[in-house]
């Protein structure tokens, strides 16, 4: 089998993570690559979610909200979208690539825009192949 | 790890919904072999009655300290499993969900990643559930008052039975009086019932209510609080600021009818004699159905579902024109006796009780219908100046295959329904979601229908889906029952969910305290920390993210769960690979 990525997913309760449950409901079809991890805001996301998930060798982290102006916790969304910036730009510093974090809005009834944004994630992280420090964990582990 | 816990694990097949996607057994086995886990079964149903027993018999002849269930969303059955749990005797946040259904069995399409996505979840669930800690749950009082948002028929309805419960009640009305839509229309289909006297009744009593208040040209500026313990800033007559405080909201604040000038084809707002249901319901409601220089119309041209079913305008249909439209054809009729009428229609939904027999009924009367393809509709233009008529409306019949020219004198264009300009600046200020239409948006569209996703705001009518008068009247009397239920209990259960503040390790930079935008954090300046009013806090999370001491704990979304999570997800796959 080819590479098959492995992404984690840190989704907002309100929004994305309903929004995630409309695409079941609606039995829309999407690959199953990402693993999905609900908190109640996108800004309880820590960076540091995302730096452990890459330590831990996923090859991309995304994380979906409610639409700027939609935060169930009025604006939560805007500190996320605030503090993304600043965490890819020490991702890249890092020599992580660009595609393999990504920040999305996603409402309780974007079902379908849902499996289309997991979907882009997917295929352009397939694209980029497996991460480095994937490739370096299992490296580790063939020579234990 | 706490190597003490004992994990039980439980995977549903859903009937087939789970199991036809993911092989159950082989993730019962594979959690199984996870630290921790002593017991682990696959089953049909696991919320059904014997579904949970299973689970309360296991807590207490294994003493499980832990409960891990893979099924549907947590959204969907986790207050079930909880309380399952708690019967026990095990504390109900000793409890983890993997959501194998919405998100993996009916979304994916092979049956084994399907699977091995089934036991990354699981895995991770296993791993988060033994750090959970014990929370005892938080009651608070409930304030039995209630504020209703909106006095059309839905808010008149809500407001007079919660009222005769003895419940004081605020009514805010935007405009100068109270009626909403309904006050706009004559007779209502599909018996031809006028509409004032549904609505004289009700507002009499409403505004002789000793339990209502009603405040009229008035706004509700904002609200803050939560569930039982509300308060309101208003904005009421005359530009003065008024403070209420309740318990609950309902949420009636209607629709507005989609604006034909859009729809350029019919030619609103540019033809004289083209009308829209609601201008030709002020003329009926004065009893004069006429052209504008003031004659008696001999062709009567009604076109439907303007606006609506359209890919270019609202794609749902608006439900109440068809019959609406029929009621029409008697109403003209009566006005003008000899005048003929034209019905064109993309489909006749005639769902209702009594509707199918008024279709019937007015099918036989000299009334023709023609219908059209939906995506082609008619196109009204001004008639020939020979003609002894205004206007030409022409249509593709779709039934005859043939291209119609139909004359009239008075055209009807049957609005739909859309949401209000202003269900944005509602939404916020309640805090409920809207959906892409912009419609309020239920907890559950079949099982919860009237409440929302934020506790003691509710919702009827049609500000959440285009309604006809009896399902928004239902829909308000169902709120009422909901906001009593939690009346009756005379206080309120609130999820013990929030952040709390170590002192010990807080350095007193105050980041948090601006960030919180429940203003939930107050500084002491003598011992110089933050600390967080937990009633005040709604667990977003988003000040313990911003801790640069690390000091705010999360209560079951901590740091730790989460990175077991993580761990579980990615673990699991790589030990896989």
């Amino acid at each position: 089998m080819g590479f098959e990525p492995r992404i984690v997913g840190f989704l907002c309760n309100w929004c994305s993570y309903t929004g995630a449950d409309l695409a079941g409901t609606s039995r829309i079809k999407y690959q199953p690559n990402v693993s999905v991890i609900r908190v109640m805001c996108s800004a309880r996301i820590d960076p540091t979610f995302i730096l452990k998930a890459l330590s831990m060798g996923a090859d991309g982290v995304i994380i979906c909200g409610c639409h700027p102006g939609d935060c169930h916790y009025v604006e939560g969304n805007y500190k996320t979208m605030r503090r993304f910036p600043l965490l890819k730009k020490m991702l890249k510093d890092f020599g992580v690539e660009e595609d393999r974090v990504r920040l999305e809005w996603v409402s309780a009834s974007e079902g379908q825009r849902f499996s289309e944004v997991i979907n882009d994630m997917i295929d352009k992280v397939r694209a980029l192949g497996p991460s480095k420090i994937r490739v370096s964990l299992d490296a580790d582990k063939v020579e234990r | 790890m706490k190597t003490e816990c004992k994990v039980g694990v439980y995977v549903c097949n859903c009937g087939t919904n789970i199991a036809k996607m993911v092989d159950c057994d082989a993730v019962s086995e594979y959690a199984k072999t996870q630290p921790g886990v002593v017991v682990c079964k696959a089953y049909k149903y696991m919320c059904s009655n014997p579904g949970q027993e299973m689970i309360v018999k296991d807590v207490q002849e294994l003493k499980l300290d832990r409960v891990v269930v893979a099924a549907c969303s947590p959204r969907m059955h986790e207050p079930t499993f909880r309380s399952a749990i708690e019967k026990g005797g095990l504390n109900p946040y000793f409890f983890e969900m993997a959501n194998i259904r919405e998100q993996c069995s009916w979304v994916h399409e092979s049956r084994e990643q399907a699977t091995d996505k089934a036991k990354a979840l699981t895995c991770a669930a296993i791993r988060r559930v033994q750090h959970h800690e014990p929370f005892e749950k938080q009651s608070v009082p409930m304030n039995p008052a209630t504020l209703v948002i909106g006095g059309g028929i839905a808010g008149l309805t809500a407001a007079l039975e919660l009222a005769d419960a003895e419940q004081p009640v605020f009514l805010v009305e935007k405009d100068d009086h109270l009626g909403g839509n309904v006050a706009r229309i004559d007779l209502t289909s599909p018996y031809l019932d006028s509409a004032r006297d549904l609505l004289t009744e009700r507002i009499t009593h409403v505004t002789k209510h000793p339990k209502i208040t009603v405040l009229l040209n008035s706004e509700v500026e904002s609200i803050s609080g939560y569930i039982g313990n509300f308060k309101a800033e208003l904005k009421t007559a005359g530009g003065a600021s008024r403070q209420i405080e309740m318990g609950s909201i309902i949420v009636c604040t209607g629709f507005q009818e989609f604006d034909a000038s859009k729809a350029a084809r019919f030619g609103y707002g540019k033809l004289p004699n083209v009308v829209t249901s609601y201008d030709l319901e002020k003329m009926l409601r004065t009893g004069r159905v006429q052209t504008r220089d003031g004659r008696a119309p001999k062709y009567v041209t009604i076109i439907n579902c303007v606006g609506s079913r359209s890919e270019e305008f609202n794609r749902y249909c608006s439900r109440v024109c068809c019959m609406t439209a029929l009621k029409y054809g008697n109403e003209i009729r009566s006005a003008v006796p000899n005048v003929r009428i034209t019905n064109l229609y993309t489909d006749m939904n005639a769902f209702g009780k009594g509707c199918e027999d008024f279709y019937m009924r007015s099918a036989e009367k000299e009334a023709v219908f023609m219908m059209y393809d939906k995506h082609n509709p008619p196109t009204v233009s001004a008639a020939g100046r020979r003609d002894n008529f205004g206007l030409l409306v022409k249509v593709d019949e779709k039934l005859s295959g043939e291209e119609v020219e139909v004359p009239a004198d008075l055209v009807v264009l049957m609005v739909g329904m859309q949401a209000r300009d202003d269900s944005a600046k509602v939404a916020r200020l309640v805090n409920i979601s809207r959906d892409k239409d912009g419609w309020f948006i239920e907890s559950h569209p079949k099982l919860d229908p009237v409440s929302t996703t934020t506790d003691g705001v509710f919702i009827a009518g049609a500000c959440s889906s285009p309604k006809d008068i009896p399902e928004t009247v239902a829909q308000a009397r169902a709120t009422t029952a909901r906001i009593q239920a939690k009346i009756c209990q005379g206080m309120i259960w609130v999820e013990p969910v929030y952040a709390e503040i170590d002192e010990n390790a807080c350095s007193g930079c105050r980041m948090c305290n601006e960030l919180c935008p429940y203003s939930a954090i107050e500084y002491d300046p003598v011992k110089k920390r933050s600390h967080i009013i937990s009633v005040m806090c709604k667990a977003c999370g988003t000040c313990v993210a911003a801790c640069p001491s690390g000091a705010i704990k999360a209560r079951h979304f901590t740091d730790q769960q989460i990175f077991e999570q993580i761990e579980g997800v990615l673990e699991w796959a790589s030990s896989h690979a």
